[in-house]
């Protein structure tokens, strides 16, 4: 997939904007995944680093908030790890989402509907998803 | 580069502590775990030495690899521990490959997907975690954890069929017991790529996979997540096929057990890609000119006398493929 971006941090860098950091739902996926709590656009309080700039937030909520945030784009979901796999289920419930992923995210016990692009077919579960997608990764 | 070294570095707030034994170890596991603010401290140190406020310990020099310049920036790096953070897309590069086969480095990669191209040892995956504070309240100590435990079994696993990822004589050794042996089937996945592919056709059958534990970390993802929904899959990972010829002890050489005990004592990274390479070199040299002279391609039938099957049998702790 040569459209998807491969190094989210950098484009991150260049990208986000401050409302990105304020807006309720990427506060949730921070603290969720990071610990971390929005002090403002500017400031984040880490539990492990202190306070920090949105630079400095994980590799995998900053993909979290730039796949939020600009859907007409592709992005290396292979950068987030397993702890993110929920949050981009939660924003496919409203609209679709198109990632790139290169390992297998477990997804979790429960019922998805994803497309395998690759192959054209939708997957319901791990145990539909596995078997294809392990091919292609 | 040969031999383990520990790796202590720390600031005022966050310090690791960790060993590396082979060329190559892959760090991965969720996200925020501090994988790349390791990497930066490393690089921080790098740049500015004791400046920088980082404290580093290691007998060797750590050095951080990056960006489009990296095979200039890698010629100059020597008998180092060489990190290299995600979004380095080059590390799944045939060039990278080949500049690590020639190196005297190790190599800690940030990735989670699997690069074909090195052959990477699934006891060297390992995820981050939090291991407590001490000392200080303010600093988080971590500590690097094995990231794939491979379920045990209770009892000893009796497959219907096996998979090996060899075609050469591991395979031909699999299949001699499995024509003796009615109950089960032998296949070859020819190479560890295909191995994933085999084994999900196969779901459903009590499927033993062997494979070689030493570059098998590439396809560890992916068979994982296909075990947790196939309960009646099973992995089998000596280090290699010709490891467990030797941890069997059907050479009686003292000298055995003390290499098998710390391999990473004698294998000098730049000679050898990975592990099995070195086992299969150590078996050929140590069976030279004996009835057991060992040939990759193709099983000496001395390896098939039942004195030498049931040892080699015997080594395969968990696993029972005797009639």
């Amino acid at each position: 997939m040569p459209e998807a971006i491969f190094n989210t941090s950098v484009y991150f860098k260049n990208d986000y904007e401050d409302e990105w950091i304020t807006d309720p739902f990427a506060r949730e996926m921070i603290l969720d995944v990071d610990k971390s709590v929005v002090l403002d656009s500017a400031v984040i309080d880490s539990p492990v680093m202190g306070k920090i700039p949105p630079t400095s937030l994980s590799g995998g909520v900053k993909t979290l908030i730039l796949i939020q945030n600009e859907p007409e784009k592709i992005f290396n979901a292979s950068t987030c790890g397993n702890n993110c796999a929920k949050w981009i289920l939660k924003m496919s419930k409203d609209r679709d989402l198109t990632i790139n992923l290169r390992h297998i995210m477990d997804f979790g016990e429960g019922e998805f509907l994803i497309r395998i692009l690759n192959t054209d077919q939708i997957v319901h579960n791990m145990k539909e998803l596995v078997p294809i997608a392990g091919l292609y990764v | 580069m040969r031999g383990k070294h520990r790796i202590v570095v720390q600031n005022k707030r966050i310090r690791y502590d960790f060993s590396v034994k082979r060329n190559i170890t892959v760090l991965c596991g969720d996200s925020a775990t501090g994988k790349t603010t390791l990497i930066d401290m490393i690089r921080e140190y790098f740049e500015n030495g004791e400046k920088s406020a980082v404290d580093l310990l290691c007998d060797k020099q750590c050095a951080v690899l990056e960006g489009r310049t990296w095979i200039g920036q890698l010629s100059e790096i020597q008998d180092s521990i060489v990190f290299i953070d995600e979004g380095n897309d080059f590390v799944v590069s045939e060039d990278f490959a080949l500049a690590v086969q020639k190196s005297d480095n190790y190599y800690v990669i940030v990735t989670r997907e699997g690069i074909s191209t090195l052959p990477y040892s699934v006891e060297e995956i390992y995820g981050i975690r939090n291991s407590g504070k001490y000392g200080s309240i303010k600093r988080t100590y971590n500590e690097f954890y094995h990231l794939y435990s491979i379920p045990v079994p209770n009892g000893k696993v009796k497959p219907d069929r096996i998979i090996t990822e060899d075609s050469n004589s591991g395979f031909q050794f699999f299949e001699e017991i499995c024509r003796d042996n009615n109950r089960i089937s032998c296949i070859s996945a020819n190479g560890k790529s295909n191995v994933f592919k085999a084994a999900a056709k196969q779901a459903g059958n009590r499927l033993l996979v062997i494979a070689d534990g030493a570059a098998f970390g590439p396809e560890m993802d992916k068979l994982m997540a296909l075990m947790r929904n196939n309960p009646n899959l099973v992995l089998y990972l000596p280090e290699s096929f010709e490891w467990l010829l030797l941890k069997s002890g059907l050479l009686e050489m003292k000298e055995i057990e003390e290499v098998l005990e710390h391999p990473e004592d004698q294998i000098e990274s730049s000679e050898f890609f990975s592990w099995e390479r070195y086992f299969t070199a150590y078996l050929v040299r140590a069976t030279r000119e004996t009835y057991l002279q060992y040939n990759k391609r193709q099983l000496n039938p001395a390896y098939l006398q039942k004195k030498i099957v049931d040892k080699v049998l015997n080594a395969m702790q968990g696993i029972e493929l005797h009639q």
